[in-house]
């Protein structure tokens, strides 16, 4: 069966707009939520963000497709970041790489990648249309009563007028559709492969990488761009969250302490945005060109919880059995494991299923540290387990377990690292996700002899 | 291509769609050539530049999903992926969960895979609560009076509900199906990509059977104005039934429906170790990108060729081997004049010997959905070697000049077809569906 590795790695975070940010970040123990200033957010009992610092997406994008830009939602422009971080990482001289006026121009060391045979799988959220761009083009057709007018919305009375939906741009839809991420992405850096779009919330980037990476096994791609993105930092992902009570209410005043993930006091998350692109390769096909190999993808699993929605699976049961299968798939034990991600959404009755799931698998004193992610950063739906797979992969390359964030009082029995570890062989690490509605991808990154 | 793989059947079928709700009875209509496009009802359309759609007429929840605590709120298109489910289920003669022969079933072998899209947003609450705090002076919304508003007046439940991984949480719940679950959305193409990936889920061994298809509803005033605004859609409103003309000279647009369509595929061995009626096997998937630009296809059908020789090469198949291809056919001007090029490019002097059609013309275009209930009629074309026809078709277009199966179905051998997906952004997929022989 043919192998698959990794190659290269982009992550757009809090911590960051590249992996290495993302990568001392996270060793530092650093958090990077912060009191909310993307809107005036002050009708909301949580107030706080893990949000992105400032970047010019036409930085990444070649000149020739900049008018592109325009019609990119926020989670299309982490997509095109993260890419092209995870492409120039691998020294993949793709169209964009070859086409783009900075960030470095790629030598004879880098790969001239044949397009057909190089695939983009990046998972994404329900992208919420602009509600400043929209309400504009709806005051066009107010009604007395404050309500829209479907009778001026298509045309106005006033044949010398446009209509309020005139006052949208003729793409407007295409900033919102969910698959844009990786069609820029595949247009950016021209792969012609298989492209998909998975939209399971959070557990999407393991489950993108996951059928990527059976592409490969199967011969009908050499390389692909994998992972997810999303921002939740929008009027109605706070709305939302907030109704769902989900998120943090009690640290506004102490907004890097908000999410504590398997703590104590765990009180909920924070919206956030980010996400990564990794770039999965075949292993002769990565030594043939001499690639740096970060890992390899050793074992994959997925299930459904079959819970309901926003409510967790208090058994753990079935992230439980997609750990297990990810751990067959591997051909290893649990005992193999020196660092599980969880979840670790710091939503206190989904973090006791978190628990509960680890030991099913991993016994009543699990020997595996157990990492979650979402300390320093909150939630970035589809991109919160694509920063996991980048975390794990850094993790084995610099053979070093970061720190959790925010977790003073972890669980009884599990190894929760408050400082980095370096003194430790870190050969497999599993990387589990859930997302909201009950759907589970796991995933094991092995390091590669 | 792999020898070794697990072979990958389908045992049954479901769909809710603009043209009725019952397998048999629309696939009669299609048949017959009849249209499910009118005048658009879920809203007042009077001012947009198209008024008509293909909508679900006079649809509503099954008495016992309606009342069914598990699924408060649900979206319109979740209502159509469950109704349609319970469908194929009980064709597939699985049973439910509660009766004592599910416990035969291993629910972690149960997997989902669809491609459904997102739901709707609520249109009231949305508008009313934006306006209520929009302010002329400074030309946007005052966030702090929209948050006060927006926390009182929307339901939580029904603003989840929108994510588009919905179906899959209820159908799990619905059938207890705890295996891999996913969604994908990739525009038009979504429903035929997770069938192939469905498929190849199966192959693979992580799953024994799969709940997959999709389930999409746009037809709401935002969805109208996207597709409005891009200048997709026809604005034949002086005679909606003929609005769709795919391949005939005079197609100006396709017309937005709403459906689900969902197929209950099976590994043959547990498919068979549980003698269920076999109604076809999947054989081929095929996957591209175009990578050209999110607003056109690839003038010379680049990606559109290499999803259809690629599902070809995965079936081990020529295109002498297929009997009917059923088409992604649109009705727009770009898409039908590309596919019938990518169609000629594959099959060279065989196009002109492979009939063609696309039932859009009938039952309008269910994007996310549209793959599902193609599938669902290569399957019944198998069955009754019956082509559905290309409706709406009078006038010849020099650039669409194949068989399109015009107006009339017809009689024909078909062992195996082959139905092809072209989402908007670039993303393309292909399947073939074959006859079973044991």
């Amino acid at each position: 069966m043919r192998r698959v590795v990794i190659t290269g790695s982009g992550a757009i975070s809090p911590h960051g707009l590249n992996a290495a940010d993302l990568w001392k970040g996270l060793l530092a123990g650093r958090s990077s939520t912060a009191l909310l200033t993307q809107f005036d957010s002050s009708a909301f009992p949580s107030r706080v963000a893990g949000g992105v610092g400032p970047f010019k997406t036409t930085d990444y994008i070649p000149k020739s497709y900049r008018k592109a830009a325009k019609i990119m939602a926020r989670d299309i422009e982490l997509a095109v970041v993260a890419a092209d971080g995870a492409v120039r990482d691998a020294r993949l001289a793709t169209r964009g790489i070859v086409e783009s006026s900075g960030g470095g121009k790629p030598d004879g060391a880098w790969f001239a990648v044949e397009s057909r045979r190089i695939g983009c799988n990046i998972g994404a959220g329900l992208i919420s249309a602009d509600l400043n761009e929209l309400t504009a083009a709806m005051a066009q057709a107010r009604q007395p009563d404050g309500t829209l007018s479907l009778a001026r919305w298509g045309r106005s009375d006033d044949p010398s007028k446009p209509g309020g939906m005139d006052q949208l741009t003729p793409l407007w839809l295409l900033k919102y559709l969910p698959n844009m991420l990786a069609c820029h992405v595949s247009i950016i850096h021209d792969t012609q492969g298989p492209s998909n779009t998975i939209t399971c919330g959070q557990a999407s980037a393991g489950l993108a990488l996951a059928e990527a990476c059976r592409t490969i096994q199967r011969g009908y791609e050499d390389i692909a761009l994998v992972g997810g993105c999303e921002s939740m930092i929008h009027a109605m992902g706070l709305m939302r969250w907030t109704l769902l009570g989900r998120l943090n209410t009690t640290s506004n005043q102490q907004p890097e302490k908000a999410v504590r993930p398997l703590d104590q006091t765990a009180a909920g998350t924070v919206i956030a945005e980010g996400g990564a692109v990794l770039v999965i390769e075949e292993l002769n096909h990565a030594r043939a060109r001499s690639a740096t190999i970060y890992c390899e993808i050793a074992g994959l699993g997925g299930s459904s919880s079959a819970s309901g929605v926003s409510r967790p699976d208090a058994s753990g049961e079935a992230l439980a059995v997609a750990m297990s299968k990810a751990l067959r798939d591997a051909q290893i034990g649990p005992e193999a494991v020196q660092m599980v991600i969880p979840p670790g959404y710091a939503i206190p009755e989904f973090d006791r299923a978190d628990v509960c799931a680890i030991h099913r698998v991993f016994g009543q004193k699990p020997g595996a540290a157990v990492v979650p992610m979402r300390g320093g950063i909150g939630d970035c739906g589809a991109g919160a387990q694509a920063i996991d797979l980048v975390a794990a992969a850094m993790a084995i390359r610099e053979q070093t377990i970061p720190p959790v964030v925010n977790c003073d009082q972890p669980p009884e029995h599990l190894d929760v690292p408050r400082t980095a570890r370096r003194q430790v062989e870190i050969r497999n690490i599993l990387i589990a996700a859930s997302s909201l509605a009950g759907q589970n991808s796991v995933v094991i990154l092995r390091k590669l002899d | 291509m792999e020898h070794s793989r697990r072979r990958v059947v389908i045992t049954g079928m479901g769909w809710i769609t603009p043209l009725g709700q019952d397998l048999e009875d629309v696939w009669k209509k299609l048949l017959a050539g009849e249209s499910g496009i009118a005048p658009t009802t879920l809203f007042d359309a009077r001012s947009f530049p198209t008024t008509f759609a293909a909508e679900v007429k006079n649809y509503a929840l099954p008495e016992n999903l309606a009342g069914s605590a598990k699924h408060q709120q649900i979206g319109r298109a979740t209502g159509f992926a469950l109704a349609a489910a319970r469908q194929a289920w009980r064709q597939a003669g699985l049973p439910l969960p509660g009766a004592p022969e599910y416990a035969q079933l291993d629910p972690y072998s149960i997997g989902m895979y669809m491609g459904s899209g997102e739901g709707s947003l609520n249109f009231d609450t949305y508008t009313r609560t934006a306006l209520a705090a929009w302010e002329d002076q400074t030309h946007s919304v005052n966030m702090r009076i929209w948050g006060e508003r927006a926390l009182k007046s929307f339901h939580p439940l029904g603003e989840i509900e929108q994510e588009p991984c919905m179906p899959l949480t209820h159908l799990s719940l619905e059938f207890n199906a705890r295996g891999p679950a996913l969604n994908c959305l990739t525009a038009c193409a979504a429903s035929t990509q997770a069938l192939g990936e469905a498929m190849e889920i199966i192959r693979h061994g992580d799953a024994q059977v799969m709940i997959s298809g999709g389930a999409h509803s746009m037809i709401h005033p935002f969805g109208v104005t996207g597709f409005n605004r891009l200048t997709a859609l026809s604005t034949f409103n002086e005679n909606p039934r003929r609005a769709c003309r795919p391949f005939d000279a005079t197609r100006g647009g396709f017309v937005l429906g709403e459906g689900a369509g969902i197929l209950i595929l099976e590994s043959l061995e547990h498919a068979a170790n549980r003698q269920a009626t076999i109604l076809a096997e999947i054989v081929g998937y095929g996957s591209s990108a175009d990578a050209y630009r999110v607003t056109d296809q690839h003038p010379e059908g680049r990606g559109a060729i290499v999803a259809i020789e690629q599902a070809l090469h995965d079936a081990g198949m020529t295109p002498a081997d297929i009997d009917y291809i059923n088409a992604h056919g649109t009705g727009t001007r770009e898409n039908d004049s590309t596919e019938t090029l990518a169609i000629k490019r594959v099959f060279g002097d065989r196009a002109r010997k492979t009939p063609i059609s696309s039932i859009k013309s009938m039952m309008g275009h269910l994007i996310a959905a549209a793959g599902a209930v193609e599938a669902i009629t290569c399957v019944l074309a198998i069955r009754d070697q019956v082509l559905p026809p290309t409706a709406n078709y009078t006038v010849p277009d020099p650039e669409c000049d194949l068989d399109y199966v015009p107006n009339t179905a017809r009689p024909a051998k078909v062992d195996v077809a082959m139905s092809n997906s072209f989402g908007f952004g670039g993303q393309n997929d292909t399947l073939i569906i074959k006859r079973f022989t044991p």
